[in-house]
């Protein structure tokens, strides 16, 4: 759409330093944000990709160094393992922790009695603190026989299970987790959009003979398909972030790195590594390196979005 | 047209008078908060209780009372900070640190590294005090010849004991019959394990007769604890992690066979389930376990009384004795401890009125009846929380420190000696420092090789592992020195 006469001829003034009473004011209620933007978001941001192109002691950069870092983080072998792991933690938080919100949306829509009961039990855990939730699961995934659900095993005369000490079920039992303690919150994002359908719609699909798997295909799924974009890019952003989880229910990363994030590792870099040099600087990279992750993954995802929008326009 | 969110623009004349008296408020609030000026000198202690821990907090009251009646110069502030390496960046970096604050002998030279705390070597000097330290503590303290701490005490490693699971799986025993369980047979002989190879037969005796839901021992293998733990081990089997080449280098030996030898011994632990089946146990778990699932674990001597306030035991269930020897009959005890260490920008001035408030805390070496006081109402007030109050490894060698705190230690003492004796008449004599080089990247290294044996023992190669680990400890760290 064009631009109005007038409104291009306030654009020009604006940038030729005219500023009128009234941008004044605009920008005098923006100041504040863009201070406080400035100070605890752009400013550490900057430092901080600026940090990984230097040499560090404690916290404060002393020379250039170019990619020096970046080579370091890289050759470290507990990178990859790291790198490898945040990747599976996305691929098995799709598998598990991505369909069951979906899941029991659809099925609390249904719902006709107890509607609010469901929504409340089902929304409990995300209001338990995160920590509270893994030191939980800990304790119930205890490899021992004095671990609640092992008890329950060697109850019923089976070998205890070694859980978050088994390095093939480690990531999917942290995931499964997570998923037990977000599922909540994100099944009412996609309820509400659920109710936002036109019961018509359904009614219609009835009438043509569609049964409930149909009307799921041809109704639902369409409607909130805009919600489960959405929805995906963020859980894969919050995801490629995953942290205090291995943190805490494998004691920093274990069974022998198996369960490692990057997130864990600019951690572990920051601050249980300290003694190293520049050890501030080797976070930094992490971090650049975590943070062009997630872009590429977002760029991969409008593109893909982007695409899929034109589609149909062309057709 | 009205002007946005009913603002006016180009501003009365009253307007102006209004944020003008909002901005003098503003400026007098800060200055009066900040601008006022005393000649004293400000002093914070990191160590002052927090505010839920009343008793504790009367008696650091009392102490600044007299420091400040001695001391007039001085404005002793409290300020509570637990040392934790989340925390100390962030700290130094913002110069929020205490004045002086207490860490642990790992963390020095990561501090010092980072510029974080300052050296003190002339202010100990000048107060006569660096004589008295014990060598060892002040070894750990000393970076390129510079002294950057005070040792509050030390600890060494040693095999703690659940006596009353001990004596029910039939290891200990009412030797003498009066009604208390003891640790030695009728001719003294200990009858707690004193050898790796007793520590796995009473392992298995324990496995067998709890059908397996009781452990004899505790291994840990995450967070450094493992490594930390392990190098205890290794040396006891006769082996040595670091050398000197004979071009002066050092170089890490991880892969020394006796090490090797420390790891079989573990594997076979795992290999016969005597072992929990965790691969991820830290040091923070240790009194949890020793009270339900373990009846043995190596811990420092300063950390005794957490199985008693975390881990719920009673002080009479509690012995604590010797590392087990090895095959060959090395036995050492790794020592460390805590240090008070000042922060990087603190004043000499600063740093002199936290040495001498250490005296009035009963922390120095000074023999004053402040110093006096001050030990025996830290010990009335441990007493008055119903703490177990235990022989102490001392920071200081002076012949009268020594006495003076013995003499009131032996005072308040409340744990029966027989328990802990033979691990603080040996501790002097069987100490051995930490590697001196990497040694926190050389523990992670180690957790990692424990993790890979506890994870799949069957199959996994000791040798094998602690060459590797050998080779990437000297590739990736001793190689840079």
């Amino acid at each position: 759409m064009k631009m109005a006469a007038a409104e291009k001829k306030q654009y020009r003034g604006f940038w030729r330093g005219k500023l009128r009473k009234r941008d004044l004011i605009g920008w005098a209620l923006m100041l504040p944000s863009i201070l406080l933007f400035t100070f605890f978001v752009w400013w550490p941001l900057g430092s901080n990709i600026g940090l990984s192109f230097f040499a560090s002691v404690g916290f404060n950069a002393t020379r250039f160094v170019g990619f020096a870092n970046y080579e370091t983080v890289f050759h470290d072998p507990i990178f990859l393992k790291a790198l490898l792991n945040t990747l599976k933690y996305v691929g098995w938080s799709l598998l598990i922790g991505f369909v069951i919100p979906i899941f029991l949306g659809l099925l609390l829509s249904e719902v006709v009695h107890f509607k609010g009961f469901f929504r409340t039990v089902l929304y409990f855990p995300s209001m338990i603190s995160g920590i509270a939730v893994v030191i939980m699961w800990s304790y119930l995934l205890d490899p021992n026989a004095i671990g609640p659900l092992n008890a329950i095993v060697v109850a019923l005369g089976g070998t205890p299970f070694l859980f978050l000490s088994d390095p093939h079920w480690v990531i999917p039992l942290i995931v499964i987790t997570m998923t037990w303690r977000g599922a909540g919150g994100t099944m009412l994002v996609y309820l509400s959009a659920l109710q936002t359908i036109d019961n018509s719609l359904y009614e219609e699909a009835r009438i043509e003979g569609a049964g409930f798997l149909q009307r799921i295909h041809y109704v639902t799924i369409p409607h909130i398909l805009p919600t489960i974009r959405t929805l995906l890019v963020l859980q894969i952003i919050s995801v490629l972030q995953i942290f205090y989880e291995p943190l805490v229910m494998t004691s920093g990363g274990g069974p022998n790195g198996e369960s490692e994030s990057l997130m864990l590792l600019a951690y572990q870099y920051a601050f249980l590594d300290a003694g190293t040099a520049s050890h501030a600087s080797l976070s930094s990279a992490t971090s650049v390196i975590l943070s062009a992750l997630i872009i590429l993954f977002t760029v991969v995802y409008l593109a893909f979005a982007s695409k899929q929008k034109k589609e149909p326009e062309n057709a | 047209m009205g002007e946005p969110f009913g603002l006016s623009i180009g501003g009365t004349m009253k307007r102006h008078v209004f944020l003008s008296l909002i901005f003098t408020a503003i400026g007098a609030v800060f200055c009066l908060s900040s601008c006022q000026s005393t000649d004293k000198i400000t002093v914070t202690i990191g160590m002052w209780p927090e505010s839920q821990q009343t008793k504790d907090l009367a008696m650091f009251d009392v102490w600044r009372t007299r420091f400040e009646a001695t001391y007039p110069q001085y404005d002793i502030e409290g300020a509570p900070y637990t040392y934790s390496v989340d925390t100390v960046n962030a700290k130094a970096q913002a110069n929020k640190l205490p004045t002086v604050f207490q860490t642990w002998f790992t963390e020095p030279s990561m501090l010092v590294a980072n510029n974080y705390i300052k050296d003190i070597t002339s202010q100990l000097t000048s107060l006569g005090w660096l004589d008295k330290m014990d060598s060892s503590m002040r070894q750990a303290l000393t970076f390129d010849g510079k002294i950057y701490g005070v040792p509050r005490d030390g600890y060494g490693l040693g095999l703690v004991l659940n006596v009353s699971k001990l004596a029910f799986y039939g290891i200990l025993s009412d030797v003498d019959g009066d009604g208390k369980i003891d640790l030695y047979d009728k001719s003294g002989n200990p009858l707690y394990p004193t050898t790796f190879e007793q520590l796995y037969e009473d392992s298995q005796i324990i496995d067998a007769a709890s059908d397996g839901t009781e452990k004899g021992f505790l291994v840990l293998s995450a967070n450094k604890n493992g490594g930390w733990q392990f190098s205890n081990f290794a040396w006891n089997f006769g082996a040595e992690l670091e050398k000197e080449g004979n071009d002066g280098k050092w170089v890490g030996t991880l892969d020394d066979p006796k090490a090797v030898e420390a790891l079989q011994w573990v594997q076979k632990m795992a290999q016969e389930g005597l072992l929990l089946n965790n691969v991820t146990l830290d040091y923070s778990q240790w009194y949890t376990r020793l009270s339900s699932q373990v009846d043995t674990a190596v811990v420092g001597n300063d950390v005794l009384s957490l199985a008693i306030t975390n881990g719920g035991m009673s002080k009479d269930d509690l012995a604590f004795v010797p590392m087990p020897a090895g095959p060959h009959g090395d036995r050492y005890s790794l020592f460390g401890g805590t240090p008070f260490v000042f922060a990087a920008n603190a004043s000499d001035d600063q740093v002199k009125g936290a040495l001498l408030f250490l005296e009035y805390m009963g922390r120095s070496p000074e023999t004053s009846d402040f110093s006096k006081q001050a030990i025996v109402e830290g010990d009335q007030v441990a007493l008055g929380k119903g703490m177990p109050i235990l022989p102490t490894i001392k920071a200081w060698s002076d012949q009268g420190y020594l006495d003076m705190a013995d003499e009131i230690e032996n005072q308040y003492i409340n744990v029966n000696m027989n328990y802990y004796k033979d691990f603080f008449d040996t501790i002097y004599t069987i100490r051995h420092s930490e590697v001196p080089y990497c040694a926190q990247d050389m523990y992670t290294i180690l957790d990692g090789v424990l993790q890979s044996v506890l994870m799949n023992p069957d199959l996994a190669d000791c040798q094998s592992l602690l060459t590797t680990a050998n080779s990437t400890f000297n590739s990736q760290y001793m190689s840079k020195l």
